[in-house]
């Protein structure tokens, strides 16, 4: 699950694209949910939110297309954290 | 030894492109390239006009600004990627037109959007080493002749403009009593590439990694021969490289980002200058822009801002200026500069 602010971020994100969060397996981008500005900013407040840091590697579109796709990269991603610590 | 900037040139062709023209042809709206780009209008060069016209004529406004001649470049840096020819350079075009122009060493320099930032590191090398006193670079493209003009490439094609951009550089600080303001010392310059994305903003006909020949006729119906872009991952790296770059540059120069005065960056498109902008912590009103008038020029992109900055009189004595560039392969970084007054 994703936190409260992110899903804040994204219901916000919606409104401001006048149109309806997809569910959880349909794409954000082309729903209009995310565009290249707003996504810039979904990822820097995924980073903050979820406590991870994303290598520019990882920093790849696909992985934030989806709100599935989302939460098993923030997963993904704090295992890694998890286990260099 | 310092180098400095101390002369500015432009040149745009004539004819303007607006939206409501542009929009038609790609299947969108005027508004909707506004919206998603930030580009109200843009230039296109007519037929009978090259990148190298373009150039010779932002060179020769540089020389001019700088009170030099051409008799007087030691060496021609020239960037684009709409060359006149696929070979020669587009350097020793512009070398020939130049009248009273050496023999010099002039290079093509392919680096894209990063184009100001690569050449001059090089002219400064030349300059420090003592290999050149005057140095021209200049970024010049004609790239609307290389448009993909259909709805497929809406989202690429409705960005770019042509235009060249020219400065000279040189190991004099003082300058004179003809040339008009102040010079700019070039303080350091930060460049880095990281080619795992070499992909993400390509133009791959003509290549040789395109099978037995650099262009058929396959190439040409699969539309190899016009720019791709995946635009979601460029704004992610450029953002991020970008600002880590200015970050960087400021920092190992013991200064802060609230000391630099005017930000000079490639004219991507409104989204990123935004974010970018964000990202850093500073205002908007700091940040130069022509992006609304001139569309992405590319390789041109960044020189015709820093003109700009300097006709708008923004480059004021003891001034930090940063330009930050970020283009295909992808390649990226930072310059600071100072604007000197002694």
């Amino acid at each position: 699950m994703l936190t409260e602010g992110v899903m804040t971020f994204l219901n916000q994100a919606a409104a401001e694209a006048r149109t309806d969060l997809p569910d959880r397996d349909s794409s954000l981008f082309l729903s209009g949910v995310l565009d290249s500005f707003t996504l810039v900013d979904f990822v820097t407040l995924l980073e903050s939110e979820c406590n991870i840091k994303i290598d520019d590697a990882d920093l790849r579109p696909e992985n934030f297309d989806t709100i599935a796709r989302v939460e098993a990269f923030v997963t993904r991603m704090r295992g890694i954290e998890c286990a260099a610590t | 030894m310092c180098c400095y900037i101390t002369g500015y040139g432009a040149a745009l062709p004539d004819r303007v492109v607006t939206n409501a023209e542009l929009a038609p042809l790609l299947g969108v709206t005027p508004d909707w390239i506004e919206a998603h780009s930030g580009i109200g209008e843009r230039r296109w060069v007519e037929a009978h006009r090259a990148t190298s016209d373009l150039a010779v004529a932002a060179v020769r406004d540089a020389l001019n600004d700088a009170d030099r001649s051409a008799e007087q470049i030691d060496y021609l840096i020239g960037c684009t990627l709409s060359p006149d020819y696929q070979v020669p350079g587009v350097a020793p075009i512009v070398q020939r037109k130049l009248d009273g122009c050496r023999n010099i060493p002039a290079i093509d320099l392919r680096a894209g959007c990063s184009a100001i930032l690569y050449s001059l590191q090089l002219a400064r090398s030349l300059i420090e080493s003592e290999s050149a006193h005057t140095v021209v670079c200049f970024g010049a493209e004609a790239q609307s002749k290389g448009l993909d003009l259909q709805p497929r490439s809406a989202e690429l094609s409705m960005l770019f403009g042509d235009g060249a951009g020219a400065v000279v550089v040189s190991n004099e600080s003082k300058l004179n009593d003809k040339a008009r303001g102040y010079p700019l010392r070039i303080d350091d310059i930060l460049i880095e590439t990281d080619g795992r994305f070499a992909e993400d903003l390509i133009v791959r006909a003509p290549g040789t990694a395109n099978g037995a020949r650099w262009l058929d006729e396959e190439h040409l119906a699969a539309g190899l021969h016009y720019g791709s872009m995946e635009g979601r991952s460029v704004i992610l790296q450029a953002v991020r490289k970008i600002a880590d770059a200015a970050v960087c540059i400021t920092e190992r120069n013991g200064i802060s980002l609230d000391e630099i005065d005017v930000v000079i960056p490639h004219q991507a498109n409104a989204n990123l200058l935004r974010s970018l902008a964000k990202k850093l912590s500073i205002s908007e009103e700091r940040v130069v822009s022509n992006l609304e008038r001139f569309g992405n020029t590319s390789s041109a992109s960044a020189f015709l801002a820093l003109w700009q900055a300097r006709r708008e009189h923004r480059l004021h004595a003891g001034s930090y200026a940063l330009i930050l560039a970020f283009a295909a392969g992808f390649t990226w970084g930072s310059a600071l500069c100072r604007v000197c007054n002694d």
